[in-house]
């Protein structure tokens, strides 16, 4: 068991009610589980005091590396991999099946292994990406022009290509087995022969998985440093997702991805290009589950707009504010309290806004706008179709930014948004939940924050007033786990403030970012590479560059376990 | 083999207009012997059943009842309809996770869940389930000699984790489901070699081209396992066993048989394509049995924490919570009665289609075995007690046309028995499944 979900809301007072249709279901996690590792911020006691200062019951003296198991490129992973290798952006991956999905993530390692579908992918994908390479990209891929029939050139297309395919130097075995089917192939054409070749690369392992630990000349013991290519790699896939460039893969071949300044100058620079942009809006949109609006219905009550229509819209101006947020901004306290609303037309005739005449520019709407949460996005994300979701909106605050995990709903009750009505508010159909006091020991906590952003509507949409009757966003913070935020707010602006600079939250994003980084829910053994990671974090007020590059210098990113069967 | 191209089989577009779809084979070609091929499919559809509507609201005997709402659009297939009344899913009732998980993940494997990070359940936490699934039983032993030993399909199945799985190859081992019908035309179609128009069949270079490929990718995956810890080198195991199944495939992939046409890409998270992916899904799947490159699939509509409108049913609620209301509602009673029978309608059409395709002296239809079901009995009350399971076909081991009460000395049967009918009826010599303490065999009232 982790200790990743270790605080639960309403456990206490649910346990009875929600888990009453079988002894199985009493709740194994119901009391905080502080972790062997002393908590280190995970546990509520841990988390109040906030993340940056629970090191203190951790003993963090000797080197902690990070397992190391075989890591299937992800889908996006594999996509940007081939664009880099063979400048081929159709993004073979769309046709492969979807990755499974942990905690929001969907880079999982122990979930996402291959199956009969994926390999048939694998397969056709390569078929694809190398009969295009060939035929349009020969002369800048392999040695000699097409026609010539020589086997020294496609032994070197093996040991050039395979290089950068493989992440580091072929062995004289693996550069064999390409040789002897190049050079079977040969007779059928040189082009032929590579493409063929080139099909066996994309297809073999060596390609398909990062490979952190191979066998070293001597047993190993204790923390191993993953060596220079394994680095590389590491640092490309985490920061960029995609396979090491060129500058990477010299300074691992130059013996310059060492000591931890050689991992820190790297990181710096990688996170100046745009394939690290791109990064951070693939860890967003898995860490907000923005996937699930896809496909979603928001209607308006004078249907000015299809059900799903607006969608790309509201997807594409978070991506923008996201944008501006982590890379301009920098910070967390940005990102969760910048006033900007990026528009498209629909949205600007929407939301009463002019259009501005360069799209990138950002309206400032500090009056109604607070930072990520109140962002059209996720207020729409967090809507039923034709109302609010204030349940959703409490639930995602607990969740995601706070890292408190909420228990559903007991299964006998009828979860069920109230039907609309023209004469009352949404928060007023709502409050049934707090006055049936067996709803009310969760929905206290669910509401109470949730209620707090009643000024948006299934729209994203900025009301003061609803039906008529004035909004009421007043709400409180109940079983936050941080004495800090516990108490009562006035609408989501004001509690954008108190979310900005809180520790609790910090340390939950840390975390968050902290299991994309590493494609796992983080175990006892990542505890002191956590810390570190949530106290650099904190030191610089929330700075996400010296998150990620916190992370990447870890001990959980830079060593791993001696191997087992040398 | 020669086989005698004597059927056609209809596709019936989204538009509704019908386009003549290919020419499909008599799968037993005259005057031969050979075992009758069979054929096995899991359904799967969410949230439970509303019961009022479910259970036949009359019966005399076993071969004398009135279908209830629900099963109407299955009222032409009624002699190869199987209802089970009082089969319980016991293995619900143990194992971590909450009950949408426990069910979906114990329906078809008879398993616990291993222990995990899906979060559900009264603040439990579950895995995958701890099984292999019984269709996946089922295609190790039938689905060998076609190409494809199983075909995995999906509408809306669209949650990425326990949720939205039905299908293991093993413990903790899912299989997740094409989604859109592109990917099950690429994956089933796109690369078959057929007759060119004089019949004949025309040589695939790209078989002995894949053939070499696949060779040195093997020696790569050998190569690199002389090198790993133990448990990459279990990886790269399986990976090289399922590089070995495209291996075997190429020799298969010639048949007498017409491609159905390139379906249109659609989204699968989309409410408006959604009709047109299940119907194209359940035809492309007709034609795949039809065509012998499958004999075992398995298909799920949805996933129990769905938030999914059927606005062509005109049932705006969202999925899971609507079922949450009480059955007696007459609002989420008619939405939810409407899903089933859309649902009901799907495993009709694809018995309408295989009923077309004749099959020596009976059709495809004839051979072929479904079980339908779903993770909780009743969506409201999350129960596991008399689920609601429907049975199509399977009339070569079992007499089918009847509406069945399985209870066993006043107590119901665990479905893990089903399951091993199921099996033995598709030729699988077992006697147990699952986690034996729920299994005594196989389920008498079908015995």
């Amino acid at each position: 068991m982790t200790d990743s979900v270790a605080r639960w809301i309403g456990l206490a007072a649910l346990g009875a009610i929600a888990c009453s249709n079988g002894p199985h279901t009493a709740p194994p996690n119901a009391a905080p589980t502080g972790g062997s590792g002393g908590g280190a911020g995970m546990g509520a006691a841990a988390m109040s005091s906030g993340g940056a200062t629970s090191s203190a019951a951790l003993s963090c003296t000797t080197t902690a590396p990070g397992v190391a198991p075989l890591r299937l490129l992800t889908h996006v992973q594999y996509d940007n991999t081939v664009a880099d290798l063979l400048g081929d952006t159709t993004q073979p991956s769309q046709q492969f099946p979807a990755e499974n999905v942990v905690l929001g993530f969907s880079n999982n390692v122990a979930a996402n292994q291959v199956n009969p579908t994926l390999i048939a992918a694998y397969q056709s994908a390569a078929e694809a990406l190398a009969a295009t390479a060939v035929s349009s990209r020969l002369s800048t891929l392999a040695p000699c022009p097409d026609g010539s029939a020589s086997s020294d050139c496609g032994h070197a297309f093996v040991t050039n290509f395979g290089t950068k395919a493989f992440r580091r130097a072929l062995t004289a075995n693996e550069a064999t087995i390409f040789d002897n089917l190049f050079d079977a192939t040969l007779p059928q054409g040189y082009s032929q022969a590579i493409e063929l070749t080139l099909r066996a690369m994309l297809q073999s392992p060596q390609f398909l998985y990062r490979v952190d630990a191979l066998h070293a000349p001597t047993p190993e013991t204790g923390a191993v440093a993953l060596g220079p290519n394994e680095l590389a790699s590491r640092l490309s896939y985490f920061l960029t997702n995609s396979t090491p460039d060129d500058t990477l893969l010299a300074a691992a071949a130059n013996n310059q991805l060492v000591t931890s300044s050689d991992v820190e100058t790297q990181a710096r620079r990688l996170l100046g290009t745009a394939r690290a942009r791109a990064m951070a809006q693939d860890f967003m949109s898995q860490w907000l589950g923005l996937s699930t609006l896809d496909g979603a219905a928001r209607q308006a009550s004078d249907e000015s707009f299809g059900p799903s229509e607006l969608v790309p819209d509201w997807k594409s101006t978070l991506a923008s504010f996201i944008d501006d947020a982590v890379w301009n901004d920098g910070t967390l306290g940005g990102l969760l309290t910048s006033p900007k609303l990026f528009l498209t037309p629909k949205l600007a005739t929407l939301y009463g806004q002019a259009m501005p005449s360069d799209p990138t520019t950002p309206v400032s709407l500090p009056s109604e706008r607070s930072g990520l949460l109140t962002q059209p996005a996720i207020m729409a994300l967090l809507a039923h179709p034709d109302q609010s979701g204030p349940v959703q909106r409490g639930v995602f605050v607990l969740q995601q930014v706070l890292c408190v995990q909420v228990a559903p709903p007991p299964p006998n009750v009828v979860a069920v948004p109230p039907a609309v009505d023209p004469n009352a508010t949404t928060r007023e159909r709502f409050a049934e939940h707090i006055a049936d006091p067996s709803c009310a020991s969760c929905h206290v906590s669910l509401d109470g924050i949730g209620f707090g952003f009643e000024n948006y509507d299934q729209l994203g949409r900025y009301r003061a007033t609803e039906n008529g009757l004035p909004v009421d966003a007043s709400g409180e913070v109940v079983g936050s786990g941080d004495p800090s935020l516990e108490g009562p707010f006035n609408g989501a602006l004001d509690l954008a403030s108190k979310l900005a600079n809180n520790e609790t939250v910090r340390s939950c994003v840390a975390t968050q970012w902290y299991r994309y980084a590493m494609g796992r829910v983080e175990d006892t053994t990542d505890q002191c590479s956590l810390n570190d990671v949530r106290s650099r974090f904190s030191a610089t007020n929330g700075n996400f560059t010296e998150l990620l590059v916190a992370i990447t210098l870890s001990d959980a990113f830079r060593y791993r376990p001696a191997m087992d069967n040398q | 083999m020669k086989r005698r191209i004597d059927r056609r089989l209809f596709l019936r577009a989204a538009t509704g207009a019908a386009v003549a779809l290919p020419l499909l084979p008599s799968l037993r070609a005259q005057g031969q012997s050979s075992a009758p091929i069979r054929r096995f499919v899991t359904f799967y559809t969410p949230n439970g059943q509303i019961h009022s509507a479910w259970w036949p609201t009359a019966s005399t005997s076993q071969t004398d009842f009135t279908l209830n709402d629900i099963h109407q659009p299955l009222a032409g297939h009624l002699s190869r309809l199987t209802l089970l009344k009082n089969v319980d899913l016991q293995t619900a009732g143990g194992g971590p996770g909450g009950p949408h998980q426990r069910g979906i993940g114990t329906l078809f494997t008879g398993q616990y869940l291993q222990d995990g990070d899906f979060v559900d359940g009264c603040g439990s936490t579950a895995g995958w389930a701890d099984g292999v699934s019984v269709d996946q039983v089922i295609a190790a032993q039938i689905g060998q000699s076609t190409p494809y030993p199983s075909l995995e399909l999906g509408v809306r199945a669209t949650d990425n984790d326990v949720q939205g799985r039905i299908a293991y190859s093993g413990p903790g081992a899912p299989l997740p489901p094409l989604v859109q019908p592109l990917d099950v035309y690429n994956r089933v179609f796109k690369d078959l070699v057929v007759p060119d128009q004089s019949g004949n069949m025309p040589a695939d270079p790209m078989i002995a081209q894949r053939k070499s490929v696949l060779d040195a990718v093997s020696s790569q995956i050998s190569e690199l396992e002389t090198r790993v810890s133990s448990d990459d080198k279990q990886k790269l195991d399986a990976h090289l066993t399922l590089v070995r199944d495209v291996e075997r495939r190429l020799a298969q992939s010639a048949v007498s048989c017409s491609k159905p046409p390139v379906p249109a890409t659609m989204d699968p998270t989309s409410v408006t394509d959604m009709p047109n992916i299940a119907t194209l899904e359940i035809d492309l799947l007709s034609i795949a049995f039809a065509c012998d490159l499958v004999r075992v699939a398995s298909f799920a509509v949805s996933t129990g924490f769905n938030r999914i409108q059927y606005p062509w049913l005109n049932s705006m609620g969202e999925g899971h919570p609507l079922s949450h209301e009480d059955p007696s509602d007459p609002d989420a009673h008619s939405q939810l009665v409407a899903r089933a029978q859309w649902h009901a309608g799907l495993i009709a059409r694809l018995y309408d289609n295989l009923a077309s395709v004749n099959e020596g002296d009976s059709t495809v239809a004839d051979n072929t075995l479904l079980m339908w079901s779903t993770e909780v009995s009743e969506g409201n009350v999350h129960s596991h007690t008399n689920m609601p399971i429907v049975l199509m076909g399977g009339g070569w081991y079992f007499q089918t046309g009847r509406y069945i009460d399985c209870v066993e000395n006043g107590t119901n049967p665990s479905h893990s028995n089903l399951l091993v009918t199921l099996m033995n009826a598709m030729g699988v010599e077992q006697t147990t499944f699952g986690r034996p303490e729920f299994c005594t065999g196989p389920l008498k009232a079908l015995a």
